[in-house]
């Protein structure tokens, strides 16, 4: 835990300049370029009673002295007014997260004890909170002492903001913690059950798994996403409407996008544009087959049976000579010719050869003999027929317009069985089940990378045109590959771009709600823990208590980012 | 939460991402072939229109040729476009009002953010007060709250405030004042960092003519920080334009904004594409319209590091 | 500690946390004093109704407003709850500003509300009105603890089957009088090329797989012992419903019989399942309550004609009659809400809304002749036939986190056993557990 420390040494010695902004965007200082860890300055040890009540808890529970800056503004700089109300806080958040430094942190609050007995964080963040006098300090320096407005007008400043975020953000935090400890009634208290049953049951599983999944594949996606297309529009001239129509989306509420790509997912390829590409790729490659789902009359007076290859092959034994008659139902009506033939009964069989009919075998209306081609009984044309001895074909064929086929030759003696190979009958493609079991997180997923990627792209491409030309050069006069470079520069100067990116979905994806809602339609299989959360405390869940917990362990969740924030920020200010 | 801020610094140092230069990415691409990323950016371009595209179609077709055929069946018969459903919608008094409301939840959250994010900005960058430093450091930490976490407590904390027949839950005002909160954190570090880098002789200036520093921020801060208010705005704006979650907890059916009476129009027993797709689309108008007007500032706004 | 088992018994007891005791006294946000105490002169009071309705539905409502309207010059506003009707009326109820009037799509959920002391009571010449023109079942759904809470407002008869007559006339079957009869039908339709059904097994639709069974369990183990399951007083382990869902295998269990098979199947919605087969020609017949034909009229298909219903086909002894319907109920105690229900409970709300189509009406003083479509006029007939075996849907009966929520409770149980019917025991012991988990509050 650095964090603190930079910030520390920094915000000492930092003259009020070099906090604006100007540094370049993305600095080339990578992650392997460690920030200045000094040790905290011995003066700010005694940095009053009022810092030592914060440093524990900023580091995990937030709340707690978010709760207190809420308040101590409001008093100016007395923060022992507000002191119960804050060790509630604290001690309520401390168990929430029940790290034993913010255990300590409570306490620590609670006695005023000396922050730097508890090792180097509370003292660098001691350090930290000590920090404004020095720059109060350093400030008159330069301006007149006099011009230095008094600090009851900054707290008039800031109280409206302070006042909704205490309200509004801060309170609620410390509510939520508290009553993730109670039951659905909010009088009996549970202990920690209501976190435990966030793990519990198969469908609560489900959720987490997905959150899961999401927090690990659609950060990584989207970063990735963001720097292939950042680095492709260097190149084109139509960059910027290029970047304008993958940024769009960001625009569009979660609500239209899942109404979009519910569009966008129908499974049904005549409906879904989706699975309407998926089957016109697939159809180009391999085209669907003549009669899917066709089978022969089950039963006794059957003709035929359906092998379990899909093959249908002919129950009795033919001569040469003979004829057959290979009946067939379920055909479906897209399936018949456009003109339909009446089916008719075969040709008779020259010498040594073999004929036959295929037909579908069902009058309209009902009735009709079975087994016959009966008048109103439509042929199927193009239907394969094989003549099979002993595994072997010995004969082929195809149906005319009419169903009836002749097989000149049959090879070999003795009789043979009639096959008509599954090819006449694989089904066509359907495209993917988008929104079925398995894929429907990853279908999501998806529309969430068309939403987001934009974003990542445009951070990404700044970051790249920041890069300074003469590192590139330099290793090119050193005689690197393109790919080299690009690995071995590029990348590691853009490191903290993909970092922000990248924390920054995280955090985001934590949150994801209105696309699952939407897209998932209440499917448990496309659960995560945010819409879990509303499921449970507004949406029939009826439990608040179980969604309070699930609210604590997504704060919990971003409470990495939160001081990835805080430490980034102090090491820009360094 | 980034480094990236030169976006919004006063100077407006944009250029740096919009010039074209030429980087060794862009050799590398050179090298496989520039045709074969013409043509990947193109398909990825179609890619992220067609979708948006099938939903304006969708809405321009009447349910029952919805109902029997995918949206690109339009080209083959284009004598399916047709307004009614728009008609159908706009006749629809639950769905004006609720246009309505989403215009009277998210103006305010965007006015007061700007306004009183300005004011603590400002007191965060030009005033010395105890404890100012760390204070920031905890306005950036709420930057990444979920919103799960305040839902239930503040739903209770609303259920308690009644004023006459005025009850904050389900109210307008309830509704607003949460998106307020919530972009406030945001909306500081971002106006911070840039008031922080305005030049201190102009305030010095000003403060030695003897201007109060509620002058002061009216005279110059506020002026000086049009970029970045603009960025801001929008960002809110849309964020709260967007919203479903807040507005499904707080409000209510007088109150509900576009997004919420969407959503409550899903429901199993009618096929109801013909409302859900003008619906969505009209509900993304504006904030596009927004989007491409402001563009250059929403970018900004980005790139000055966005958790939202 | 032991609040384990949370979801019903939170229903019941909790509801939100946010505050318990949701009693609200009278004059709350709509003012509701204006006028004077004449039914017929409402003038100035401002009265929402809150209904799961949208569309057609929600249209042919607002006619039936409307009318109120006209007759007794208040005004009323329609909310729309969405899909799910408690997550609407929850958390407004705990902020103590609920609509005056609520439509609860199951009486199940009237209970609950009852219990938690968020309804109102209906006053004497609500209940007179009630009397003079609903059977006691009717009036007895709607009571909780003897007092009488809600007005049935619109009835569902669940025992049908959509279907095309063409289809079944070219494949010469005729509508199947049997629960055998229809597998037999539904093979020579698949012989015949037809796909015999879609099946609206979606997790947010899946309420027509719990229709599905128990118009099979009618059928087959009795209102008798219908009573007793709708009860939980006999286990879902119980034989009787081995055997109904054995029967349901039967259909179940050939994905080749379902439109896009089993992959679509679980994943259609209701909605979608009317129009796969009245839209799309993709199938030939369709379980729905008579509420599908506003979906039919959404596509090219005509009711009456193009789309016509058999009666759903007897699997046991007893006919099924299996009837849904919304309980109309007051959160507020307010004038307007209480001349309301009474508006309700009159044949004359009935006649109205019963002409304008797509509405069955519980309320037995309204005819037949009242209807304008006629297979409005079938099922009423049929339904005011079914006389005293008739039952109200089970699921809507049960506890709302066993009957009545997408992606649980027997819900997901019965869409696990459509995807996997060969295992009659997991479902049964599927169905149990959640059962058990609701039923104990």
């Amino acid at each position: 835990m650095t964090a603190p420390k930079d910030a520390a040494s920094g915000d000492d010695g930092t003259p009020r300049e070099d906090e604006t902004p100007h540094a370049p965007e993305t600095r080339p200082a990578g992650p392997a370029d460690p920030t200045p860890a000094g040790p905290p300055p011995p003066a700010n040890a005694p940095a009053s009673a009022q810092s030592t009540s914060s440093p524990a808890s900023a580091q995990s529970t937030p709340d707690a002295d978010s709760a207190q800056g809420a308040s101590g503004a409001d008093s100016g700089e007395d923060v022992s007014g507000a002191g119960s109300a804050q060790g509630a806080s604290g001690a309520g958040s401390a168990q929430g997260v029940s790290g034993a430094g913010s255990a300590q942190g409570a306490s620590g609050a609670g006695s005023g004890e000396d922050a730097s007995a508890e090792g180097a964080e509370p003292a660098v963040v001691a350090g930290g909170a000590a920090a404004a006098p020095a720059v109060v300090k350093a400030a008159p320096v330069k301006g007149g002492r006099g011009l230095r407005p008094p600090s009851w007008l900054a707290a008039g400043f800031l109280l409206p903001a302070l006042v909704l975020l205490g309200f509004l953000v801060v309170y609620p935090i410390a509510f939520s913690v508290v009553r993730s400890f109670f039951g659905a009634d909010g009088h009996s208290f549970s202990g920690v059950d209501n976190y435990t049953g966030i793990f519990k049951g198969h469908d609560n599983l489900v959720t987490v798994r997905n959150t899961a999944i999401w927090v690990v594949v659609a950060p990584t996606l989207v970063t990735v996403i963001g720097l292939i297309f950042a680095v492709l529009t260097e190149r084109i001239r139509w960059s910027t409407a290029f970047k304008l129509v993958v940024f769009m989306p960001m625009a569009v509420s979660f609500l239209a996008s899942g109404v979009i790509f519910r569009l966008v997912y129908e499974q049904d390829p005549n409906m879904g544009v989706a699975n309407a590409a998926m089957v016109a790729v697939h159809d180009t490659f391999e085209p669907g087959a003549g009669y899917p789902g066709a089978g022969p009359r089950p039963g006794k007076d059957a003709l035929g049976s359906q092998q379990g290859d899909g093959s249908i092959v002919s129950t009795r034994q033919y001569a040469a000579g003979q004829t057959a008659l290979l009946p067939l139902l379920r055909i479906k009506p897209e399936d018949l010719p456009k003109k339909p033939v009446q089916a008719v009964q075969p040709p008779a069989a020259k010498p040594g050869g073999l004929t036959g009919a295929v037909w579908f075998d069902f009058t309209k209306g009902g009735g009709g003999t079975p087994n016959q081609p009966n008048a109103g009984e439509s042929g199927l044309p193009r239907v394969k027929v094989e003549a099979v001895r002993g595994g072997k074909v010995v004969g082929t064929a195809t149906t005319r317009d009419d169903g009836t086929f002749t097989m000149k030759k049959v090879k070999g003696g003795g009789p043979v069985a009639l096959r008509l190979p599954k090819s006449n009958f694989t089904a066509s493609y359907g495209g993917a089940q988008w929104l079925g079991n398995t894929l429907i997180t990853p279908a999501i997923i998806g529309s969430y990378l068309w939403v987001w990627s934009g974003f990542a792209m445009v951070l990404i491409a700044a970051g790249l045109a920041a890069i300074p030309r003469d590192a590139l050069e330099a290793a090119r006069v050193d005689g690197a590959t393109e790919w080299q470079v690009f690995r071995r520069v590029t990348i590691p100067l853009l490191a903290p771009v993909l970092t922000v990116v990248l924390v920054t979905m995280v955090i985001n994806v934590l949150k994801v709600f209105d696309l699952v809602f939407i897209i998932g339609g209440g499917d448990p299989h496309a659960s995560v823990l945010a819409l879990q959360m509303w499921v449970e405390s507004f949406g029939g869940g009826n439990d608040p208590g179980k969604g309070s917990a699930i609210a604590v362990l997504l704060f919990l969740l971003v409470v990495p980012a939160m001081l990835f924030n805080i430490r980034r920020l102090r090491q820009e200010r360094a | 939460m980034s480094t990236t801020e030169t976006g919004t610094a006063p100077t407006g140092t944009r250029d740096g991402a919009g010039a074209p230069r030429r980087g060794l990415a862009a050799r590398i691409v050179g090298r496989i072939g520039g045709g074969l990323a013409q043509f990947l950016l193109i398909v990825v371009a179609l890619v992220w229109l067609v979708p948006t595209f099938g939903l304006l179609v969708a809405s321009l077709r009447s349910t029952s040729d919805n109902g029997a055929s995918g949206w690109w069946k339009v080209f083959s018969k284009p004598s399916q476009l047709t307004f009614s459903a728009y008609s159908d919608l706009l006749g629809k008094g639950d769905f004006v009002d609720s246009f309505w409301n989403t215009v009277l939840i998210t103006v305010p959250a965007t006015l007061l953010v700007v306004v009183i994010a300005s004011l603590a900005a400002y007191a965060f960058a030009w005033m010395e007060f105890p404890g100012r430093d760390w204070l920031f450091l905890v306005v950036v930490g709420l930057l990444v709250v979920p919103v799960q976490v305040a839902l239930l407590p503040v739903a209770k904390l609303y259920g308690a405030v009644r004023i006459g027949s005025f009850h904050l839950f389900g109210s307008i005002t309830g509704v607003v004042l949460f998106h307020v909160a919530f972009g406030l954190p945001f909306a500081i570090f971002l106006l911070r960092n840039f008031f922080a880098g305005i030049p201190r002789d102009l305030l010095e200036a000003a403060r030695m003519d003897g201007g109060s520093e509620w002058t002061i921020f009216r005279r110059v801060i506020f002026p000086l920080g049009g970029p970045a208010i603009a960025s801001l705005a929008i960002f809110q704006f849309l964020w709260v334009w967007n919203d479903l979650l807040v507005a499904l907890v707080f409000a209510d059916t007088g109150s509900q904004p576009m997004t919420k009476w969407l959503q409550s129009q899903m429901r199993q027993f009618t096929g109801n594409i013909d409302i859900l797709a003008p619906g969505a689309f009209l509900s993304l108008i504006v904030p596009l319209a927004v989007f491409f007007a402001f563009q250059r500032y929403f970018v900004q706004g980005v790139l000055a590091g966005s958790v939202k | 500690m032991r609040t384990g088992r949370r979801v019903i018994s939170a229903a019941v007891v909790a509801g939100l946390a946010l505050s318990a005791a949701a009693a609200c006294g009278g004059g709350d946000k709509k003012k509701d004093d204006g006028g004077s105490t004449q039914g017929s002169a409402l003038k100035g009071v401002k009265i929402e109704v809150a209904a799961k309705w949208t569309g057609t539905e929600e249209q042919n409502f607002r006619e039936v407003l409307k009318a109120f309207e006209k007759k007794t010059g208040a005004t009323v506003s329609y909310a729309s709850t969405g899909e799910n009707t408690d997550a609407y009326l929850g958390p407004r109820i705990a902020a103590k500003n609920p609509p005056d009037i609520a439509i609860l799509p199951q009486p199940g959920l009237l209970q609950q509300y009852a219990a938690k002391g968020s309804l109102k009571p209906l006053t004497p010449d609500v209940v007179s009105e009630i009397d003079a023109n609903f059977s006691p079942y009717w009036k007895n759904l709607a009571s909780a603890k003897g007092q009488t809470y809600g007005v049935l407002a619109k009835a569902a008869y669940k025992s049908i089957i959509w279907y095309r007559p063409k289809v079944l006339q070219d494949a010469g079957v005729n509508p199947p009088q049997s629960f055998d009869e229809l597998v037999k039908a539904a093979g020579t339709l698949q012989d015949a090329g037809q796909t015999p059904f879609t099946v609206a097994g979606a997790s947010s639709d899946s309420w027509t797989l719990t229709d599905w069974f128990e118009n099979v369990y009618l059928s087959q183990a009795g209102p008798d012992n219908y009573d007793k399951l709708a009860k939980h007083e006999i286990k879902w382990t119980d034989p009787t419903v081995a055997t109904a869902l054995q029967t349901l295998g039967k259909i179940w269990g050939k994905p080749e019989w379902m439109a896009g098979g089993l992959a679509t199947a679980t994943k259609t919605k209701f909605d979608e399942s009317v129009t796969q087969v009245f839209g799309q020609q993709k199938a030939a017949m369709v379980y729905g309550g008579d509420f599908a034909a506003a979906n039919i009229s959404t596509t090219k298909s005509k009711v009456g004609t193009d789309a016509q219903v058999f009666p759903f086909p007897k699997a046991g002894n007893t006919a099924p009659a299996v009837l849904g319907g919304d309980v109309a109920v007051a959160l507020k105690d307010s004038k307007g809400a209480m001349e309301f229900m009474k508006y309700l409970a009159s044949p004359d709300a009935g006649k109205t809304w019963a002409k304008i189509g797509g509405y069955l009406s519980p309320n037995k003083n309204v005819g037949p002749d009242a209807y304008s479509d006629p297979v409005a006029k079938q099922l009423i007939e049929a339904m005011q036939k079914a006389g005293d075996s008739a039952r109200y849907d089970m699921s809507d009966l049960a506890p709302a986190a066993f009957g009545g929520t997408p992606g649980s409770g027997e819900w997901e149980a019965l869409r696990g056993f459509l995807q996997k019917p060969s295992d009659v025991k997991g479902a049964q012991d599927k169905l149990e557990s959640e059962a058990a988990k609701a039923f104990k509050s």
